[in-house]
């Protein structure tokens, strides 16, 4: 198990993305992947691509993100990967069908933004969990699904 | 010097403070029963830790720990929310985060927050801002339906523990269905069925905490 408790920078930043592409090249580079809904946590145990057992174990202040770098040595680097966070977009066909849908929303303690006449329900989770507990409602047409999951 | 001047490898590294684990569920699924359980095989290991429980209006479960004997009743504090205890856990963290980062700062060796909160029945969960890792106890005399409800606690947090098991006889549990179901609604993330009364199954929670979180080699 390698404990990883500081994140050291970011891939974007000039002198580590020169550094990774050095490492990359002798194949020392390596992705750890954390799901959207993993990502704001401070402590998590993940395996990296090429098979490494990883703890993250971060300070309070700390918090991962897309090309965050956890690991940088000469030879070796480990960068976190993060999915970006999936929307279910639902748009309601009326007012009353906006209100019941905003309070349903609310009352489910979903996470949304909005997005002019859509509510953006953040998937956490399965999708189908989402469109299970919505179907009566788009059943009955007072909403409709715009899309199943966008970025 | 700004941080961007310096090179990575002279960057300040920031405190890693305790581990943060929440225990919600329920009322009268024995969440406190399970910390009285957790508290002294913890201590037995060597985890220094301390303890936070949120009541509506009173600080009824702190007291408890407090004259429990099991832990120094100054690393047990009481969050008073007020409202439903679930808003203070994921809705608004800041009361649970200021009491964790109180307690962190008086007791510097700290390995472990152990934060214990009821209400909103079987849709309460955790922020990730306030815990590393989550139970959500629910009990077999609440009914083997549970896991088929599928609420936002059972579904979403890191380890379901179903407590009572010894009474499935008498509240006619079927706990082998009761697994089987559990597992289903979480597509094969842990479950675990405890008796707090006794301890049964306690060790097995300890151990998924320890690996989890504190990192404990396997």
């Amino acid at each position: 198990m390698l404990i990883l408790d500081r994140i050291l920078g970011q891939a974007s930043e000039p002198e580590l993305a020169e550094r990774l592409h050095q490492i990359g090249h002798v194949g020392g580079l390596e992705l750890l992947q954390v799901s959207g809904d993993d990502v704001q946590r401070r402590r998590l145990r993940l395996t990296s691509d090429a098979g490494t057992d990883c703890a993250i174990r971060l300070a309070r202040t700390q918090r991962l993100s897309d090309g965050a770098i956890l690991l940088l040595d000469t030879e070796r680097a480990i960068m976190v990967r993060t999915d970006q966070p999936q929307y279910l977009m639902v748009r309601a066909v009326d007012a009353a069908g906006a209100l019941e849908l905003g309070y349903f929303a609310g009352n489910m303690h979903w996470s949304v933004r909005f997005d002019t006449d859509v509510l953006a329900i953040q998937i956490k989770g399965e999708v189908q969990d989402y469109l299970d507990r919505l179907t009566p409602m788009i059943e009955s047409g007072k909403v409709q699904v715009e899309s199943p999951c966008v970025p | 010097m700004s941080v961007e001047t310096l090179s990575v490898e002279s960057r300040p590294a920031s405190k890693v403070g305790a581990a943060r684990v929440g225990i919600g569920g329920p009322v009268g699924s024995g969440k406190t029963r399970l910390l009285e359980q957790l508290i002294p095989r913890f201590i037995e290991r060597g985890t220094k830790l301390a303890v936070i429980t949120n009541d509506l209006t009173t600080h009824e479960d702190a007291e408890r720990l407090q004259q429990s004997g099991l832990i120094d009743p100054e690393q047990v504090r009481a969050v008073e929310t007020g409202a439903c205890p679930h808003t203070a856990i994921r809705e608004d963290p800041t009361l649970n985060i200021q009491t964790a980062d109180e307690l962190e700062s008086l007791y510097p060796g700290l390995d472990l927050v152990l934060i214990e909160s009821g209400g909103d029945n079987l849709a309460s969960t955790f922020s990730l801002d306030l815990v590393d890792y989550w139970l959500f106890v629910i009990d077999v005399a609440g009914g083997d339906d549970i896991p088929r409800k599928q609420g936002p606690g059972v579904l979403h947090c890191d380890l379901l523990v179903v407590n009572k098991f010894d009474l499935a006889p008498y509240v006619g549990v079927d706990l082998e269905r009761m697994r089987r179901e559990s597992l289903q609604a979480r597509g094969d993330r842990p479950v675990l069925f405890t008796n707090c009364a006794t301890g049964q199954g306690v060790d097995d929670v300890v151990e998924a905490i320890g690996q989890a979180v504190l990192f404990d080699q396997s």
